[in-house]
């Protein structure tokens, strides 16, 4: 997933990756997780991610020229490090004093995490709703454009608002609004003549 | 033949150590903002399998809650990609190197 140097394909191996740790966690005995890990992972936030993607219409990333070329031994020299220190730790740490019993536990399903959930575990329960509701809120304020106008203009039905800058070019950022009445007026302003004056010259 | 729980640790810190990596190499915010994700379900089969080793539902009962915050990250985190889109017309990290929008 990391290798690929477009983002769209990156993406769609994260979501086999998710998929795969579901197994896993179905094989560790927490059908529960593995089904919200599907759901939640594999299906809400990467649907987000691949849709933030096209929508940016995101360009794969070009090589860059390698620097620090003079550190490339030191680092394979640390990950051959850490690759030993994962096959010691499989291979020769024994086996941890608690090893799964055979028999069928209840640790995992949906009732028992249902019951700590709402019973010992019940304030950050709420206080991931507040989280949620925060961050609806906080994802809001952020994708929205921000207005044209300044607060304080007031818009009256019928009347037609524009900003100082859009009707002077030599004021950019000025945007105080102009309110005219009428088309007319406004295509005055705008300098362009507007399409009854044009009829009825001929 | 038994899985061990040093397995699913050992895959947890491989899955986490390339979070790390994809974070530190990638130029693209929204692959980094994957690699993040990645990162937040290593630590998730973590408690998973210490979860079900141990016997102890308290495990699982945080990796929802991980979950539930990483669902939040992604809406704010992905809004935040678009305004600096918006604003610079690259999602290059070199590029928004600056606090300024």
């Amino acid at each position: 997933m990391v290798a690929q140097r477009n983002p769209l394909y990156g993406a769609i191996s994260l979501i086999g990756v998710f998929i795969s740790l579901a197994c896993l966690y179905v094989t560790l005995a927490a059908p529960f997780i593995a089904a919200v890990q599907v759901i939640v992972y594999a299906g809400a936030i990467m649907v987000l991610v691949v849709f933030v993607i096209m929508l940016l219409n995101v360009e794969q990333e070009e090589p860059r020229p390698l620097r620090l070329r003079s550190l490339v031994p030191i680092a394979i020299g640390l990950a051959a490090v850490l690759f030993a220190e994962t096959v010691f730790i499989i291979f020769f740490v024994q086996a941890s004093p608690a090893t799964p019993t055979q028999n069928i536990s209840d640790v995992g399903l949906t009732r028992s995490i249902g019951d700590a959930l709402f019973t010992s575990y019940l304030l950050p329960f709420e206080i991931t709703s507040i989280l949620l509701l925060m961050a609806v809120v906080g994802a809001m304020t952020l994708a929205r454009r921000g207005g044209l106008l300044p607060a304080n203009t007031a818009v009256v039905p019928g009347d037609q608002v524009f900003s100082r800058e859009l009707l002077d070019r030599r004021e950019p950022g000025d945007l105080t609004a102009v309110a005219t009445h009428s088309t007319e007026e406004a295509g005055r302003l705008l300098g362009v003549e507007s399409e009854r004056h044009a009829s009825d010259d001929d | 033949m038994v899985p061990q729980l040093s397995w699913y640790l050992a895959l947890s810190a491989v899955l986490f150590t390339i979070g790390v990596v994809g974070v530190l190499i990638k130029r693209n915010v929204i692959s980094m903002f994957m690699c993040i994700e990645l990162m937040l379900n290593a630590v998730n089969l973590t408690f998973v399998a210490f979860s079900s080793f141990f016997r102890d539902v308290s495990g699982q009962l945080f990796v929802f809650i991980v979950m539930t915050v990483a669902a939040a990250e992604a809406a704010v985190g992905l809004g935040i990609i678009i305004a600096i889109f918006r604003n610079r017309e690259s999602l290059d990290v070199d590029e928004a190197s600056t606090l300024k929008l």
